[in-house]
């Protein structure tokens, strides 16, 4: 059977032959990261992140089991306390030399409402595991993100989001959180009760409190259609805002150097199920990491390879409950930045970091993501107030990134966008205040609940000032 | 009667069935012996090892765990406590400690007992 890592393959590996200085010279670059010291000088463990950027050496881990015991530690435990979903932020939202505070024994289905349509979940319940818990009560979360690790009170606190045209991110469908606040109180807000809370928690970056419970507003068990298709990308670019009306999901990744992308939708349907295969788009991505190691410095002969290789792929269509199909296995660990911008110029933005990518930056292979959210009123939302269009450029974990910063952010900011809490971004408070409407409303909350920065680390002292 | 001490561990081995490989459903059917480790393993390390796209050796399946397991059980401890390859550091396990990871390590390559 034909797949896109074989004809891709093929296609590189006749002049990959002729290469193998390239190659060689890869093979020095391909090196693995040198590894931190497992421990410090006082025994501590090290905690890193999923990508490996950020890491701390804590000197207490945390794992509380009811809200009692959250509360006691957020009392009493040292500073800087700092709570831990699944490490998937590529900022510096957790290191701590204080408390590292993990949810993973505050985790499972609480209640439902059958007739309303709503489940009440503990916080540290990773997405993976709530998909299958939601789909055994007959419900499922209107949207899902690329991957499907994180816990539901990390995905919440750095604004996850999926993608859809009049579909929210994670937090748009929440409708009552429990929050144990830094003193330890714990607290039930919702757009009734204590509404400054709900509206600064929902989206946190872990700066208010701890959220121990969530409730969600779900939506029938449904059984979606998910293809993916290869496309010229300057033709979906054009065809974008249809596309996206078209699709109750829709989304691309942008191959750079190929001329092609990677269009993915999702649809509800009635159609048997047809099991997802095999994975892949790690062996197209690593596909795609070979062409840039041969053709590195011949991008004209690179694009010209790729475009012909990719040009006959067939679709890959799969069709089952959407929360197996709308997130992803990603093997391949990576770094991000992603910003959120006004739906207006998505296209336009995406065009200039393409080319200023393809012109500057021949080493990059990774595609470029691009998706739709729609508003919600969460005060620290990317997406407040704000239908967007997200742009998601990324690096392999082993290779450079300061690209993203040159090339990527300054176009993404000179659209008026939003960074994604939990990638990279260089803005501090007074930056984002002027992005975010309600920054200093959520931000005197954040000061009442936490007067001492009980909850501050570096990275978020730059950003709440 | 002192070769035959020697050659039985040796017959014995040689008896042993190969290792099968497992289905991602026989993988994610095991869990350890230990309540504590138990929890840990559902809160973690599951969340890859029992899903044959994630790359990661799935718990259990000695047809992939073997070769790893001969690198030595300190280079995998070492692998796991500050990331390698696809496994990021700690394992998605931020509250193990070392001894409780290599334990893990141990159930997962299908060598708890």
């Amino acid at each position: 059977m034909t797949t896109r890592r074989k004809v891709l393959l093929g296609g590189v590996g006749v002049l990959a032959l002729g290469a193998g200085g390239l190659a060689g010279r890869r093979i020095w670059l391909d090196r693995e990261p040198a590894a931190l010291p497992a421990t410090d000088a006082q025994g501590r463990v090290v905690w890193q992140n999923w990508a490996g950027m950020e890491h701390s050496y804590p000197a207490q881990r945390a794992a509380p089991a009811s809200e009692a015991e959250l509360a006691q530690v957020l009392r009493s435990a040292p500073v800087p306390i700092r709570p831990v979903g699944a490490g998937h932020s590529f900022t510096a939202l957790v290191p701590t030399d204080g408390t590292l505070l993990s949810l993973d024994r505050m985790t499972g289905l609480v209640s439902h409402d059958a007739a309303a349509m709503t489940a009440t979940v503990r916080a540290g319940t990773r997405l993976s595991a709530l998909g299958p818990a939601l789909a055994a009560i007959g419900q499922e979360m209107p949207n899902l993100p690329d991957i499907n690790k994180q816990t539901l009170g990390g995905a919440m606190a750095t604004g996850t989001h999926g993608t859809g045209k009049g579909i929210t991110a994670l937090h748009g469908q929440v409708t009552a959180l429990m929050i144990v606040t830094p003193a330890g109180e714990v607290v039930e807000c919702s757009r009734d009760v204590r509404p400054e809370l709900f509206h600064s928690a929902r989206v946190s970056q872990g700066a208010f409190g701890v959220l121990s419970e969530v409730t969600l507003a779900n939506q029938p068990l449904s059984r979606v259609r998910k293809e993916v298709r290869l496309v010229d990308t300057e033709a979906l670019l054009k065809d974008w805002p249809a596309l996206a009306a078209r699709h109750r999901n829709a989304e691309f990744l942008v191959l750079p150097f190929t001329g092609k992308s990677a269009l993915i939708t999702h649809d509800v349907t009635d159609e048997p199920v047809r099991p997802r295969g095999p994975d892949q788009d790690a062996d197209t991505l690593m596909s795609l990491k070979t062409l840039r190691d041969v053709f590195e410095f011949t991008p004209g002969l690179r694009k010209q390879l790729a475009s012909a290789a990719l040009a006959d792929i067939p679709p890959e269509i799969a069709i089952d409950e959407g929360w197996k199909l709308l997130s992803n296995e990603r093997p391949v660990r990576f770094k991000e930045m992603e910003y959120h911008l006004p739906i207006a110029e998505q296209v336009g933005a995406l065009r200039e970091i393409i080319a200023r990518i393809e012109r500057e930056a021949t080493d990059v292979f990774f595609p470029i993501e691009a998706r739709i959210i729609a508003l919600d009123d969460a005060w620290l939302s990317p997406f407040y107030s704000q239908e967007s269009g997200s742009i998601a450029v990324h690096a392999y974990y082993k290779e450079p990134h300061d690209w993203m910063a040159r090339l990527a952010e300054p176009v993404l900011r000179e659209a008026g966008g939003r960074p994604h809490w939990g990638k990279l971004h260089s803005l501090g408070a007074a930056e984002l205040a002027a992005l975010y409407p309600q920054f200093a409303e959520a931000n005197a909350v954040r000061r009442s609940l936490d007067p001492q920065g009980r909850m501050m680390n570096p990275f978020l002292q730059k950003i709440f000032g | 009667m002192r070769r035959l001490v020697f050659a039985l561990p040796l017959a014995l081995a040689a008896c042993e069935a190969p290792p099968q490989p497992l289905t991602p459903e026989q993988s994610a059917a095991l869990k350890p012996a230990d309540a504590k480790l138990a929890a840990l393993y559902d809160s973690s390390c599951k969340a890859c090892h029992v899903v044959a796209d994630s790359g990661a050796p799935l718990t259990g399946d000695r047809t992939q765990w073997d070769a790893r397991w001969a690198k030595g059980e300190a280079v995998l401890l070492q692998h796991a406590l500050v990331g390698f390859g696809a496994m990021p550091a700690g394992g998605q396990c931020f509250t193990c400690t070392p001894a409780d990871t290599a334990a893990l390590i141990r159930f997962m390559a299908g060598r708890e007992q």
